[in-house]
C-alpha cells in the first residue's frame, strides 16, 4: 500500500479494502469453527455503522465506547464510528461496572458498543450515564436494542465524510500504576504517522497470532491498524488459557506480546526440553506451530538473558519502546538484527528524542493532542514546544534508546542520592528464586520486598537465606548509595493492574527478614 | 480424574507429586502464577474436551475446586 496516501484512519480501512478485499483480515473462532472477515466486508460494515449512526445522532458529534475482547463486530464498530468521522473510546473490559460509568461520562460518551459478556452492566450504566442515547450489542444478546447484524442487514452505506488529519480519532484512557485514568487524545495524524513511522518488513503472507487486550494503542496500533496496511491476516486468540493451544492451531508467523508471556512460554519449552530429552529448538518449533518467524515485545522490561534465550531457539524477540500518549511506538527493532546489549530499539522515522535531566523527552507527530478535559494533567506531560516527558529515565546510544526507570518512582535518600528501584528490580530478572519484586525506600533503606518461588525453595527461611546471598553478591556490583539494606519477604503476589503491571502503591506485606 | 490433572500440574510447577492433594492451593500451596495456570486450564480443555468460562476460572482455589468445577462441564 503506498503510505504516502494514507491521512487518516478512514483512508486506511478504504484503501486496506481496495487492495486486499476478500482476503481475511480475520480469522476467529466460532462454535468450532474459524470464520474469515475480510478487509472489503470490514470496510462495508464500517459504512452501514456509519449509516445508522447518522440517522440517529443527525450530525450531533459521537464519542463511542467500546467494550469487549477482539472480534471482527468490535473491528466494524471502531471503525463504523471512524469512517463517519466520529470518535472511539475504548474502554478495559476488566473494569468493573462502576469505573466504566466514570469513563464513559468523563469521555462524554453518548453511544455505547458492548460485547454480550458485559450485557449484566447496561442497566447500571442506562441509570447512571443519561447522555448515552443508543447501546449497540456486537453479537446477539438477550435485550439488546438492536446489534450490528441488524444494523449491517439494515442500513446502506453512508457516503465517506471528509476527516481533517489532525482531528480526534480516540480517547484512550492509560491504565497507569498510580492516580486516575487521563484519556489520551489521539487525532488521525497520530495513529496514522506511527502505522507510518518504520520500515517494518512485512508482506501480506503474514500471519499474526493477537493474544493482547484491544483497548491497548499497543495492540491497536501494531496489530490492528499495521495489518490494514500490509494485509497481515489476524488470527483472535480467544483466551489467554488457550494461547499453546491457538499457536498449534493458526501456526502465525509473528506475535506481539508482553515481557510476562514470552518469559513464561520460554520457561515452559525449557522445561518440556529437559523434562522429554529433545533439543529446546525442537521443543519450540512444535510449540510455536512451527511458522512463527519472530515476536515483538514491549508494554515492560524483557531480560536480554530471555532475549538471548529466544534466538538461541531460533526466534529473534525484538523490543520496542513506547507509550499511549505517543500512539504508541518510540523506537522499534528489526527482527532481521535484534540487539541483546539492553536497549529497547531504535528511535523510529519522524521522532525526536533528547535527555534532559535524565528523563526521555520526545517530539514526534505521534505525540497526542493532550489529556481529555485535563489540562493540568496535560500541562506535566507536554511543554510549551510540544515536547512529551515520557517519565522513563534513560540514555540514547547510536540512536538507540536504554530504559533505566520511572522518573515518578526515584527513591531520593536522605543523603540526596537517587535510586531507580526498576533499575535495581531488573537485576533479578533472571533469578529464578524471585517471582516478582518491588523495590522502595522504608525508614530511609533501599528495600527488596520479595514474592519467592515456593516450587525452587519451599522454606521459607532457606530461601530467606538464599536471597540474602543473591543480595550480596548483586549489591557487589551496586554503588555503595544503591545497595539494598533490607529485605522483606512475602507469601502473596502483589497486587496489580489490570495490565499485569506491579501497583507500586500498595501496602507492605512482607515480614522483614 | 485427579491423577490426571496432578500429571497436568507437573508439567507447570517443580513440586514433590506426593506432596499434591485435592486440598494443595495452586497459587499459595503450589506455586501457580497467574499465567500458569491459565495455561494449564487451556490444557484442561484439550485432555478432557470441555469448554472453561474465564469468569469461573477465579474461583478456582484448590485442585478439588476445581475437579468439581471440571466435572461440572462434562
Amino acid at each position: 500500500m503506498d503510505k504516502t496516501k494514507i491521512k487518516t484512519l478512514a483512508d486506511l480501512v478504504r484503501l486496506s479494502a481496495e487492495e486486499f478485499g476478500d482476503k481475511a483480515y480475520i480469522k476467529e473462532k466460532a462454535g468450532t469453527e474459524i470464520v474469515e472477515y475480510s478487509h472489503a466486508k470490514l470496510y462495508s460494515d464500517a459504512r452501514k455503522i456509519a449509516y445508522y449512526i447518522k440517522s440517529v445522532y443527525e450530525g450531533e458529534k459521537v464519542h463511542a465506547a467500546i467494550i469487549g475482547p477482539s472480534s471482527s463486530m468490535y473491528l466494524a464498530a471502531y471503525f463504523g464510528t471512524i469512517v463517519g468521522g466520529n470518535v472511539t473510546v475504548p474502554l478495559d473490559a476488566q473494569l468493573q461496572a462502576e469505573d466504566i460509568t466514570d469513563l464513559v461520562n468523563r469521555a462524554d460518551v453518548n453511544l455505547f458498543f458492548y460485547d454480550t459478556r458485559y450485557a449484566a452492566m447496561i442497566p447500571h450504566l442506562k441509570e447512571n450515564c443519561p447522555q448515552v442515547k443508543a447501546f449497540v450489542a456486537l453479537h446477539e444478546a438477550e435485550g439488546a436494542e438492536i446489534t450490528i447484524a441488524e444494523i449491517t442487514e439494515k442500513f446502506s452505506k453512508a457516503e465517506p465524510v471528509e476527516i481533517d488529519p489532525s482531528s480526534l480519532a480516540s480517547i484512550v484512557y492509560t491504565s497507569g500504576t498510580t492516580g486516575k485514568a487521563k484519556g489520551v487524545m489521539l487525532s488521525h495524524g497520530n495513529l496514522i504517522d506511527n502505522v507510518n513511522c518504520a520500515d517494518d518488513e512485512s508482506d501480506s503472507e503474514q500471519v499474526l497470532l493477537s493474544v493482547l487486550p484491544i483497548h491497548h494503542v499497543y495492540c491497536w496500533t501494531c496489530d490492528f491498524l499495521l495489518s490494514l496496511r500490509y494485509g497481515t491476516t489476524i488470527c483472535i486468540n480467544d483466551s489467554m488459557m488457550r494461547i499453546a493451544m491457538n499457536l498449534k492451531l493458526f501456526q502465525p508467523t509473528m506475535m506481539l506480546v508482553v515481557p510476562m508471556i514470552a518469559q513464561t512460554l520460554y520457561k515452559q519449552i525449557m522445561n518440556a526440553a529437559t523434562a522429554k530429552q529433545l533439543p529446546p529448538q525442537a521443543v519450540a518449533q512444535a510449540v510455536f506451530g512451527g511458522r512463527l518467524r519472530c515476536i515483538y515485545s514491549g508494554g515492560a522490561y524483557l531480560a536480554p538473558e530471555i532475549q538471548k534465550g529466544y534466538l538461541d531457539l531460533g526466534i529473534p524477540i525484538c523490543q520496542g519502546y513506547g507509550m499511549t500518549e505517543c500512539s504508541p511506538r518510540i523506537s522499534t527493532a528489526n527482527y532481521n538484527n535484534v540487539s541483546t546489549a539492553g536497549d529497547v530499539g531504535e528511535v523510529v522515522k519522524g521522532c525526536t528524542v533528547e535527555i534532559r535531566d535524565g528523563e526521555i523527552v520526545v517530539k514526534s507527530p505521534s505525540v497526542m493532542q493532550g489529556y481529555y478535559k485535563y489540562p493540568e494533567a496535560t500541562a506535566e506531560a507536554l511543554d510549551a514546544d510540544g515536547w512529551l516527558h515520557t517519565g522513563d529515565l534513560g540514555y540514547v546510544e547510536n540512536n538507540r534508546i536504554f530504559i533505566t526507570g520511572r522518573k515518578k518512582n526515584l527513591i531520593i535518600l536522605s543523603n540526596g542520592e537517587n535510586v531507580s528501584p526498576e533499575e535495581l528490580e531488573n537485576k533479578f530478572a533472571t533469578v529464578d528464586l524471585v517471582s516478582e519484586i518491588l523495590v522502595y525506600a522504608e525508614d530511609g533503606f533501599v528495600t527488596a520486598e520479595i514474592l519467592p518461588n515456593r516450587d525452587l525453595c519451599p522454606d521459607l527461611d532457606a530461601a530467606a537465606n538464599k536471597l540474602k546471598e543473591i543480595i550480596k553478591e548483586i549489591n557487589l556490583t551496586l554503588p555503595s548509595s544503591k545497595t539494598i539494606r533490607r529485605l522483606r519477604l512475602r507469601e502473596v503476589e502483589f497486587d496489580k493492574t489490570t495490565s499485569k503491571k506491579i501497583k507500586r502503591q500498595q501496602s507492605i506485606q512482607g515480614e522483614i527478614v | 480424574m485427579f491423577e490426571q490433572i496432578k500429571e497436568l500440574i507437573l508439567n507447570y510447577v517443580d513440586v514433590d507429586a506426593d506432596t499434591i492433594t485435592e486440598e494443595s492451593r495452586f497459587i499459595e500451596d503450589l506455586g501457580f502464577t497467574s499465567y500458569d495456570f491459565m495455561s494449564m486450564l487451556g490444557e484442561v480443555e484439550e485432555t478432557f474436551g470441555v469448554q472453561v468460562e474465564e469468569e469461573a476460572v477465579l474461583t478456582l482455589s484448590t485442585i478439588g475446586d476445581a475437579i468439581k468445577y471440571f466435572e461440572s462441564l462434562k
